[in-house]
């Protein structure tokens, strides 16, 4: 179902957006049309059009910035003040949408003479572009800061599906409103094509440049005279000039899709190599083979370990975690608890996944950067009205002296024993041991 | 210099009876069809009145037409380049269906089947658009002779020009007077809405200057709608294109004058060739206000003169066209007499219709019961005018009120020189005298009372050959071109999705 919604769909709704569209401009120039219903209705429309345009404009721009250039306004949304602005104008401009949007469609439901403009696909369309538009906002709402989380979750799927390698890891994981956005979205580009939607394609820019006045001629007599005054570049030049230019065009299509056509034909067929060449290419591939083989047998081995080694207590630090890749294979964090004893706590947001930052704020906790969590690293929880709801998981340890004999453990729910005393432990030698993570206190294990 | 063609169009106001034949001839052929009827790219409007749209004239409103901007630099009223874009979503100066009227029709069938009763059935009148009941409070004709009336007439914007004496005057029962202004559209030499259509659908034909919209090309709008000055492109709410008046160019492709002029029970209208000088455009258009219809006049070459020939020759006007510049009745009353003047000269849009101003509503004030304008007196029945010259000023020379005045000499001593002619009241050396103040000769006035009164429909419409399928050739196939509909459409066309 994944599948269909957010990779079968999407390249389904751009093939028929792109062929739709071009096909409609071609074929039936006529029914392009921006379709104002001005002349039979002014008051309610100007209450609507304007705001929905205005902001529907500003955050179809804002989407596309995101999507576009991923890193840079990454970048620029690490700005915290950068930041809030985005969001306050992308606010602004969903509220201005979605009450022109109502607006449109409480007018054409209302005014009688709009019934005789209107038609199914029209109120589809209202209907799709409304909850589209309530679904955004809700999705603002509920997993704050968009703009800075879209540029590693949505923007990296746009981007594999634009370069055919459609990744479902980056949608499986969002929240179901991300999710229905995402595919409302695909939904309305397909509908496009058919639609009143078209008229988004004749943004008039052209006029910004145009000489005012518009004359045409169809004779070939004045066609010759004109050219002549634009310094005697006769109608025959200019049309050999563009006949050049459109071959020169040409052949760099052609050369293009060799090169493209080269690349797919290899990739179906497989590259014709040398024997030497194919003996050198699976020489290496057996040695990347062998270097994996022997990663995996070390993981494996590790894994297979009734205890991992975090660090040296004395190592560990109560206001910077140290990262740790746990049983799971997930990142989690060390620190120094105020007792002197070890802190273990997983470091995967509990929210969409992300990577918790190291740094410990005055308050004790921890920050996901993705969507601004804190979470407490003692207990785990994250603060009020943040994000994530769950608590980060905290890791059992074991603490081993100089010998490799336990002196003390402590389970994912707190529980401690000394199993050789609690005097065993002298409070010098504390820095000394060792910490270490054990399968004992794995769930399940 | 840059001659061009142009078909051009005298309209003699002093022969307009106002009967609507031109209105219904056109309506007839182009725009009785669904988002169409409203439309009346001809009509015909009682003045003093409000017009159709209502107060079309009053550009405050509906800011049509040009602008000067600095040092003579041509703007239009009605937007900039970048807020052109912004007024793509909605319009502040397009008229609402409100300011033209619902178009509407009469539920005919209940006539025939009303169930027997004790009332006599009656045919109600229905929404063209909503299909519902509507009670009628407005048309294309509304205030038809209706001068004098409080609601209408009174809100002329052009009475802004008169005194509140001669206002009253104007409105004087028993003397009321009024005159008709059939109006289609100007095809402008200085279109206002081409300069604004975003898209660029619309265009002047290089030939023959008609203006036309690009069916296929136009996306809806309507910047030329609120750009036009005299409200005569249309938004057809039901195709989504604008439309307006193509000067019947299928009718004068294949020789026949445009409906509303062949239709024309009065004979008021004239149709030819008029040569111009593109280049002088923009000088021309942004004179100042008192001198526009002077320039419109000096934007007008004599096609007799061998280098306008000339340079027509250089600019590929086909030697038919400019045989038709020659002969046609268009130079004669706007150039030669000086008789014929733009409509609103200071929308600056160089309007290609000219207007003969009527004499009867001017000449016809009455003193004592007896009409002014006898022979003694020469001229004192303009200046004693019924219809002061300055609401005549208003709508056909910017104001300037000496243009108006020299026409109306012009044509009363055309009247004299026939009066001496049948009657023999007139002496003849007040006649001579007469001749001299209105700068006319003999000779002349018989020809403008041959053009006015007797002319033939070839005098009137001097057709030029406009030799479209010759012109089509290096674009088009004949042969395929052929088998095209009438205007080129190949597929039906409908409403979008």
């Amino acid at each position: 179902m994944d599948a269909f919604l957010y990779v079968g769909l999407p390249y389904l709704s751009l093939t028929i957006l792109v062929v739709g569209t071009i096909v409609r401009f071609r074929q039936a120039p006529f029914s392009v049309s921006s379709l104002s219903s001005q002349v039979l209705e002014r008051k309610k429309l100007a209450l609507g059009t304007v705001p929905w345009h205005l902001g529907i404009l500003v955050l179809l721009a804002g989407h596309l910035v995101a999507f576009l250039v991923p890193d840079i306004w990454r970048s620029l949304t690490a700005n915290h003040a950068f930041l809030l602005t985005v969001e306050v104008i992308g606010f602004a401009a969903a509220a201005m949408a979605a009450f022109g949007l109502g607006t449109l469609v409480y007018r054409r439901l209302v005014t009688a003479r709009l019934q005789a403009v209107t038609n199914r696909m029209d109120l589809v369309v209202l209907g799709l572009l409304l909850v589209q538009v309530l679904v955004g906002i809700s999705v603002a709402l509920s997993a704050r800061w968009g703009a800075q989380w879209s540029a590693g979750t949505t923007s990296p799927y746009l981007w594999s599906l634009l370069t055919f390698q459609p990744d479902l890891t980056y949608v499986a994981d969002l929240p179901p409103s991300v999710r229905l956005h995402l595919g409302l979205a695909w939904l309305t580009f397909a509908l496009i094509p058919f639609t009143r939607l078209i008229h988004g394609f004749s943004i008039p820019l052209g006029y910004l440049v145009r000489a005012p006045q518009q004359v045409i001629w169809a004779t070939r007599r004045r066609l010759a005279r004109d050219t002549a005054r634009a310094g005697g570049v006769s109608p025959e030049t200019s049309r050999r000039h563009f006949v050049k230019g459109l071959g020169g065009l040409f052949a760099a299509g052609v050369l293009m899709s060799v090169g493209v056509l080269d690349k797919l034909v290899g990739y179906f067929k497989g590259q014709r190599l040398e024997r030497s060449e194919q003996v050198d290419l699976l020489e290496k591939k057996l040695e990347r083979l062998r270097a994996t083989s022997e990663e995996q047998a070390l993981e494996l081995e590790r894994l297979e370990k009734d205890a991992i080694l975090v660090a040296q207590l004395g190592q560990l630090d109560p206001r910077q975690g140290r990262y740790f890749i746990d049983y799971q294979m997930r990142p989690a964090l060390a620190f120094k608890g105020a007792d002197q004893l070890p802190i273990l706590i997983s470091a995967k947001c509990t929210h969409l996944g992300c990577t918790v930052a190291s740094d410990v704020n005055d308050k004790g906790q921890i920050l996901c950067p993705c969507h601004i969590s804190y979470f407490d690293i003692k207990t785990g929880a994250p603060n009020p009205g943040a994000p994530a709801k769950a608590p980060l998981p905290r890791i059992g340890w074991l603490l081993k002296d100089t010998k490799g004999t336990v002196v003390m453990t402590q389970d994912g729910a707190g529980n401690r024993t000394w199993p050789e005393g609690e005097d065993a432990i002298a409070p010098d030698a504390l820095d000394g041991l060792q910490v270490w993570i054990a399968k004992r206190f794995e769930e399940g294990a | 210099m840059d001659v061009r063609a142009h078909v051009s169009m005298v309209f003699h106001l002093d022969k307009c009876i106002g009967c609507h034949t031109c209105s219904i001839a056109c309506k007839n052929i182009w725009t009785d069809r669904p988002g169409a009827e409203y439309m009346w790219w001809n009509n015909v409007e009682t003045k003093p009145g409000t017009g159709f749209p209502t107060q079309w004239e009053d550009q405050e409103t509906y800011k049509g037409g040009w602008k000067i901007k600095g040092d003579r630099q041509l703007a239009l009223r009605s937007q900039s380049k970048a807020g052109g874009l912004f007024k793509l979503f909605y319009n502040p100066n397009q008229p609402g269906l409100d300011d033209y009227y619902e178009p509407f029709t009469y539920r005919y069938g209940d006539l025939f089947t009303a169930p027997a009763g004790e009332d006599q059935p009656t045919a109600r009148p229905v929404s063209l658009i909503t299909g519902e009941p509507i009670d009628i409070e407005a048309g294309p004709n509304w205030d038809d002779d209706l001068s004098g009336s409080p609601v209408y007439a009174e809100n002329d914007p052009n009475l802004d020009a008169l005194t509140p004496d001669e206002k009253q005057a104007l409105f004087d029962v028993e003397a009321i007077a009024m005159m008709y202004l059939p109006r289609i559209c100007n095809h402008c030499a200085n279109p206002s809405c081409v300069a604004a259509c975003p898209t660029g659908a619309i265009y002047k034909r290089g030939e023959d200057g008609i203006v036309l919209i690009n069916q296929d090309g136009c996306r809806g709008w309507r910047a030329c709608v609120a750009a036009c000055p005299y409200k005569k492109t249309y938004f057809n709410w039901k195709s989504g294109k604008s439309e307006k008046c193509i000067l019947c160019f299928p009718r004068l492709e294949t020789g026949q004058p445009p409906a509303c002029f062949h239709s024309c029970v009065g004979r008021i209208r004239y149709l030819g060739v008029l040569l111009y000088d593109a280049d002088r455009l923009t000088e021309l258009a942004t004179a100042p206000k008192e001198s526009l219809v002077e320039a419109q006049r000096a934007l007008l070459l004599d096609p007799h003169d061998p280098a306008v020939i000339a340079g027509a020759e250089a600019n590929g006007v086909t030697p038919e066209m400019i045989d038709s510049a020659q002969r046609s009745p268009v130079y004669k009353w706007v150039k030669e007499w000086q008789l014929a003047l733009p409509l609103h000269a200071e929308f600056r849009t160089m309007p290609m219709l000219f207007y003969v101003p009527p004499l009867l509503p001017v000449a016809g004030r009455s003193g004592a019961g007896v009409y002014g304008h006898t022979p003694d007196g020469l001229f004192t029945s303009i200046e004693r005018a019924r219809m002061p010259l300055s609401y005549l000023a208003s709508l056909f020379s910017a104001g300037n009120t000496k243009v108006v005045e020299e026409v109306m000499k012009k044509l009363l001593v055309v009247r004299l020189h026939n009066r001496a002619k049948t009657v023999g009241d007139v002496s003849d050396e007040a006649l001579q005298r007469a001749f001299r103040e209105a700068g006319l000769t003999a000779a002349e006035a018989d020809d403008i009372y041959a053009l006015t009164a007797l002319s033939s429909v070839d005098e009137r419409f001097v057709l030029p050959p406009l030799q479209r399928e010759e012109a089509i050739e290096p674009d088009h196939e004949p042969e395929l071109h052929k088998g095209m509909a009438g205007l080129g459409v190949t597929r039906r066309p409908v409403r979008g999705g």
